[in-house]
């Protein structure tokens, strides 16, 4: 996507690296233990590639970021407090990342893992 | 002071130790109840740990409403089984989980109930365990931990609790005494860990809120008092003198502050003691060897407590505030209303967000037809911007959100309304008022905004503020009650003094080239010290004309507009 700059030439950032840094932030989120996958086919291929922007979505217009999440959340915890936590940190690392505001953290919670039964 | 040594010590410290030697339903529901007062006693402190110099955090408040949501489980429940009282507490904390670190503390919380299980009672073996438990828990929720964080706190913790089984230890107070020296330690040590807390000069706030959790209950089990901390001594920034002056009881007439520096190190005990013979609602300050005291005195008495403290060393300033008098002032305020702009159906209408009363006024004046209470450390919610703007008979709105914080926020309510939304990007109060100047309630909606934002760039933002912490920023070192100058947001400046911060902000600001600086003076400043500053600015810049507002805003002892 096209960032300003007061030199001739432009910045552009791809949503490739821009989804590196939201599933980056996304994981060092307390309460989400894993990213998840929008359909079957993504879940495979993340699987496989191992792929490090799995489980993020960028869409750009023209002067705007939207980010969504897809996210596995920790059986037991308040998934309302872990997804708002989640959304903030990941916008606020893309936003000091790129300078530029976020306009929308979209939060899907795709699974939730139960690692322990009370 | 904290409990990083048994201060309890022979006979007493035997029956304790007895006493604790298994927990049982009722201990744990004791213990509890006193780490979450203690929690709450100190949240101010937890709160101030942020790593701005600026306040704007929480932590301590989260942690504290999430202790209360699990106390709340068992406050009526009858059960004495330490396994019932447990689950019980990690549900209520499950449910009640506020921010981050609750999220993390109810978590521990369930692995801590899980290890007891069924138990009626618990020895200092299960409850190491279960410290070890809950640790693992807590550890499960997160793909990559961080670490200098409650997480690393809770490791610490667990560990210090099987050491102290392997070296002895029998009952659960000596588990507990270990626990809390080695959250002590880890909470000391998260700034090793974590570097933007060691750039910040911080240690981890979530770590600190459970640390006070721990040492409350090893305080419940010392029976010592929970409900202030013992001696407290603040850094200077964190001395909220403004609410002093909210509600003022009969034999407070006088509010009294005294800077001075003492001869000799303060002995604090008998310092509290002797201003608790004086008057209430005492607080001390420090900062970098100068204390600063407050007290309410009855009429009469007022000059009681400089005259004391001149005896401990040199007295640098004192400030008499006559409360009753500003009380009176206060309510003949009150009772002028706000007058909002009427708008029309089919008129422009701007809806700003204002930090103080004084503010408000400013803004009202101008033509402002809603207003929303917000600033640095409380931003308004969409809801309530949306609110105030779906209120008004017409369909074309501006928005002044006034501080960077709030852009986003008020971007967002665009969205979320029928009504054609624009947001004028002021970032602060003397923007919001410029833009404000420039505004045409009958023009078209395009060409306002497009002339309002060209307004708000012919003036620049001075703010000025105390750092409540010591840090580096823009090349300029901060200490912890010193004031800072930001210049359109940018830390410029950094002093002791208010008014030499202020000067040397306005340097930097080019005020000699200016036309007027308008001096918006907050809510914690005397209005005499305000009109003092005021009459600074004018023996400084001769040329410029220097008005001077009640502003009302708190954290900001002044904003300027120079333009």
């Amino acid at each position: 996507m096209p960032g300003e700059s007061d030199l001739s030439g432009r910045i552009l950032i791809s949503p490739q690296a821009i989804s590196t840094i939201a599933a980056q932030a996304a994981l060092r989120s307390y309460g989400v233990v894993g990213m998840g996958s929008k359909n079957l086919w993504d879940g495979l291929a993340g699987l496989v590639a191992r792929d490090p922007h799995h489980g993020v979505e960028i869409h750009t217009t023209a002067d705007q970021v939207v980010i969504d999440l897809y996210v596995v959340i920790e059986y037991g915890t308040r998934i309302s407090v872990v997804a708002s936590s989640v959304a903030h940190s990941v916008r606020y690392q893309v936003e000091r990342a790129l300078g530029m505001p976020v306009a929308a953290v979209n939060v899907h919670v795709q699974d939730l893992r139960v690692s322990d039964t009370d | 002071m904290t409990l990083t040594e048994p201060i309890v010590e022979g006979e007493l410290r035997f029956r304790l130790m007895e006493r604790y030697r298994v927990l049982d339903g009722l201990l744990l529901r004791l213990l509890t109840e006193a780490g979450m007062n203690w929690l709450r006693t100190n949240a101010a402190v937890v709160n101030a740990l942020n790593v701005f110099p600026v306040p704007d955090g929480d932590t301590g408040t989260n942690m504290t409403l999430t202790m209360q949501s699990a106390w709340a489980e068992i406050a009526n429940l009858p059960d004495r089984s330490v396994g019932k009282i447990a689950h019980a507490l990690a549900h209520g904390a499950l449910m009640g989980a506020r921010g981050n670190s609750g999220v993390i503390l109810s978590q521990l919380w369930r692995g801590f109930a899980r290890s007891l299980d069924e138990r009626y009672e618990v020895d200092a073996r299960g409850l190491a365990a279960a410290l070890a438990e809950a640790r693992d828990t807590a550890y499960k929720g997160v793909v990559r931990p961080v670490e200098g964080t409650i997480l690393t706190v809770s490791k610490d913790v667990a560990e210090a609790a099987s050491q102290a089984l392997e070296s002895g230890a029998g009952s659960s107070l000596e588990i507990l005494e270990a626990v809390v020296r080695a959250a002590d330690d880890s909470v000391q040590h998260t700034p090793e860990l974590l570097p933007v807390l060691k750039d910040a000069g911080v240690v981890d706030s979530g770590g600190k809120g459970l640390f006070f959790i721990l040492e409350g209950m090893l305080r419940a089990a010392y029976r010592l008092p929970l409900d202030r901390p013992l001696i407290s001594i603040q850094p200077l920034g964190e001395m909220a003198l403004a609410e002093a002056a909210e509600s003022v009881e009969p034999g407070q007439d006088w509010e009294v502050v005294v800077d001075f520096r003492p001869e000799v190190p303060l002995d604090l005990p008998s310092f509290y003691q002797r201003l608790e013979s004086m008057g209430t609602s005492i607080q001390v300050g420090e900062g970098d060897g100068l204390y600063r005291m407050h007290i309410h005195v009855p009429d009469t008495t007022q000059f009681l407590p400089i005259e004391y403290v001149h005896t401990l060393g040199t007295v640098t300033n004192v400030h008499l505030e006559n409360l009753m008098d500003q009380m009176a002032a206060r309510a003949k305020n009150a009772a002028a209303p706000l007058r909002l702009a009427k708008v029309e159906s089919g008129q422009i209408a701007v809806v700003a967000v204002s930090p103080g009363p004084g503010l408000a006024r400013v803004f009202a004046s101008l033509g402002v037809a809603a207003l929303v209470e917000g600033g640095q450390t409380m931003n308004p919610s969409t809801q309530e911007i949306l609110g105030a703007l779906e209120d008004l008979p017409t369909e074309d709105i501006l928005i002044l959100p006034n501080n960077d914080n709030i852009l986003l926020t008020a971007r967002q309510v665009a969205d979320l309304t029928a009504k054609r939304v624009r947001v004028i990007p002021t970032s602060s109060v003397p923007q919001g008022i410029a833009a404000m100047l420039a505004h045409d309630p009958n023009g078209d909606p395009a060409l306002v905004a497009s002339a309002m934002e060209a307004a708000l760039r012919q003036v620049r933002t001075g703010e000025l503020t105390l750092a409540t912490r010591s840090v580096e920023l823009d090349g300029i070192a901060v200490r912890e009650g010193q004031f800072i100058g930001l210049l359109d947001g940018r830390l410029v400046v950094a002093d002791g003094s208010l008014e030499t911060a202020m000067l040397s902000l306005l340097e930097k600001a080019d005020a000699s080239q200016a036309e007027l600086i308008t001096v918006y003076s907050g809510a914690d400043l005397l209005p005499a010290e305000a009109g003092r500053l005021a009459d600074r600015i004018r023996g400084a810049w001769p040329k410029q004309e220097v008005e001077l507002h009640e502003g009302g805003q708190p954290h900001y002892p002044l904003i300027l507009s120079i333009e």
